[in-house]
């Protein structure tokens, strides 16, 4: 039985399509990213999945039962960390997880699942208004696994949290994996989402461009890198000889450095001994392997100022979780 | 299912019971009934525990509804504003669940506060008048928990139907306004102009059944039933209506026995109006609505 299944599902608010004809289906038991930049329907799409709001056409399913009919019968079985959700002020975030274990109608140790979230004792104590946005996540991924349910569906479930968090939210989705839950997740940042996900879709403009694992979609960039030469001369000299390698795409030079686009990771060595037979002397070489990032940001036609932002991104990896964190 | 709204509603008055609003609006409701008690002490002799009773409905009248109003009117579009609400149904309650979570709860913490502050007029009724009238103490509370829990409903429901913070208080206020300021003016209005001068005493039957629907006038028309004294509504007034009539009951304007509709029990009928219709609204356009 498929965990999730979509037929046709859009949703339209007046000129604007947030989701366009959403066919996806996740089998019982995997861990899926659901990728896509901001705005592009994820958040949508969840929301048609918990019935918080209506498809304008189209159906889905969330573990056999409608997402809209049968919304009763999903929701105890489900749980939700929701996008822009808030936590009630005036209430501990213990009197949280206690409200959703009394909902559930579970037998959970409120300490146990404080502690599996990485919530305190103090903390769980304090009306969860004091909390920071991170830990307001944690409180809410406390309460979704609450009953341990058959289905997580998180909605950027990294949002807020720092590197470290960001780790333990993918042990914890691991570990709820290989308890059997199937776990849907989306996120707008794809490191977030190839550590963890047995198959990632990506979502663009309410469309789903790319559906597969993260291998598969490893495979058909061609597993291509970028090798970067510094020699003791000038690079120009060399162009020919690079170019001449065989699984070599792309050569471009500046100053002392040399540029190869590489399709074969044979090509990487070859280069090296090629341009050592030719008499250059390399002083240092640098491998960037091509990114399912990059790919990523095709998929989802960035052009250069999204690829431009992605490569700062690769370059600095905490501006972009500072960014999630918005 | 019936299990979810208790659980949501317990949470709503677990949530309202830490809320400052709430402690001010009950403070203020009891510190009302502090001051009236000691002032008539002060200044009347000669009165009764019971007289004194009928004369907090006065104040009441007007303090309850802001009361309810407020403690009702972001129950639920708060909510969806602040987006707790998608935290609350990604738990096993549904939108039935919280509407009507919601509206318990609320409905509990003002019922609570308005019993407080009758608890409070009893122990200084019979502390400064040396009396307990229990039987009109119990009538008028019991009133003015309904008038209040109806009034809550109301904002509930107001909350439960729009999609803003700001559409919810404008119809509530616009609501407070229309049963406070503008009845004479909607009802006496319309009156006028069909029959060229404003509703005299023995006005027209379907002016007194229409005219009786605001809920003041009617928690006043209730309350003069079980108290010692007169109790007049405090609404604004623009001479429309025979002056005269403003403290009559429908039933005293009537020529002849009034039918059922225009007895003054008929007022509890009125007051549930005010709590059912607006939930049944609210509660409709919710579950239709994208959160």
């Amino acid at each position: 039985m498929a965990a999730i299944e979509t037929t046709g599902l859009t949703k339209t608010y007046g000129e604007l399509t947030a989701v366009d004809d959403l066919d996806l289906t996740i089998e019982d038991g995997e861990v899926f990213g659901f990728l896509g930049p901001n705005g592009a329907g994820k958040s949508t799409t969840i929301n048609m999945l918990l019935d918080f709001a209506r498809p304008t056409s189209g159906s889905a399913t969330v573990l056999g039962y409608d997402a809209q009919d049968d919304a009763d019968e999903i929701s105890p079985r489900v749980g939700v960390l929701p996008e822009g959700f808030d936590v009630y002020p005036r209430l501990s975030g213990r009197r949280h997880l206690e409200f959703a274990i009394e909902t559930k109608a579970a037998t959970d140790d409120p300490e146990a699942i404080l502690e599996r979230v990485g919530l305190s004792a103090e903390d769980a104590a304090r009306p969860a208004g004091d909390y920071s946005k991170g830990m307001r996540q944690r409180l809410a991924t406390g309460m979704a696994l609450v009953d341990d349910p058959d289905l997580l569906i998180m909605d950027e479930p990294s949002s807020g949290l720092d590197p470290h968090g960001i780790r333990e939210m993918q042990e914890l989705v691991r570990a709820e994996a290989d308890r059997g839950t199937t776990v849907f997740f989306s996120s707008h940042i794809l490191e977030h989402v190839e550590a963890v996900c047995d198959r990632i879709g990506v979502l663009n403009e309410g469309r789903l461009v790319a559906v597969d694992t993260i291998d598969g979609l490893r495979e058909s960039i061609g597993g291509g890198a970028t090798m970067e030469l510094v020699l003791a001369d000038a690079a120009d000299g060399h162009l020919e000889t690079a170019r001449g390698v065989a699984g070599v795409t792309d050569v471009a030079a500046a100053g002392q450095t040399l540029e190869c686009s590489i399709a074969d990771p044979a090509a990487k060595a070859t280069i090296v001994t090629a341009l050592d037979d030719a008499g250059a002397t390399i002083r240092d070489l640098q491998i960037d392997d091509v990114s399912l990032e990059s790919l990523f940001t095709t998929l989802t036609n960035g052009g250069g100022e999204i690829e431009g932002q992605s490569a700062d991104e690769t370059a600095n990896p905490a501006a972009a979780k500072s960014e999630a964190a918005e | 299912m019936t299990d979810h709204i208790t659980t949501v509603a317990r949470k709503e008055f677990e949530d309202a019971g830490r809320s400052k609003l709430l402690w001010a609006l009950t403070g203020l409701l009891v510190g009302l009934v502090i001051v009236g008690y000691v002032a008539i002490w002060y200044t009347v002799d000669d009165v009764t525990a019971a007289e004194v009773l009928g004369f907090i409905a006065l104040p009441l009248q007007t303090i309850i509804p802001i009361a309810a109003l407020i403690v009702g009117y972001m129950a639920v579009v708060g909510e969806r504003r602040s987006g707790s609400i998608k935290l609350l149904l990604g738990l096993p309650p549904n939108r039935t669940d919280v509407v009507f979570g919601k509206l318990l709860g609320r409905m509990a913490v003002v019922a609570t506060a308005v019993a407080l502050a009758f608890v409070v007029a009893l122990v200084l009724g019979a502390v400064l008048f040396g009396s307990v009238p229990f039987v009109d103490w119990l009538a008028f509370g019991a009133i003015s928990i309904l008038f209040g829990v109806s009034f809550a409903g109301l904002a509930v429901g107001v909350s439960a139907g729009v999609s803003t913070r700001g559409k919810s208080m404008a119809i509530v206020v616009g609501l407070y306004m229309l049963v406070l300021a503008l009845w004479e003016l909607v009802t006496a209005g319309p009156y006028y102009l069909i029959y060229g001068e404003g509703p005299p005493v023995e006005a027209e039957t379907w002016y007194l059944f229409v005219d009786q629907f605001n809920p003041i006038t009617t928690y006043t028309t209730l309350v003069g039933n079980v108290v010692e004294g007169e109790v007049f509504p405090f609404m604004f007034q623009y001479g429309l209506e025979d002056f005269e009539a403003s403290g009559m009951t429908p039933a005293e304007r009537y020529a002849g026995d009034a039918p059922f509709y225009l007895q003054d029990w008929f007022g509890l009928v009125v007051l549930l109006c005010w709590l059912v219709v607006p939930v049944a609204i609210g509660y409709y356009r919710f579950t239709k609505t994208d959160l």
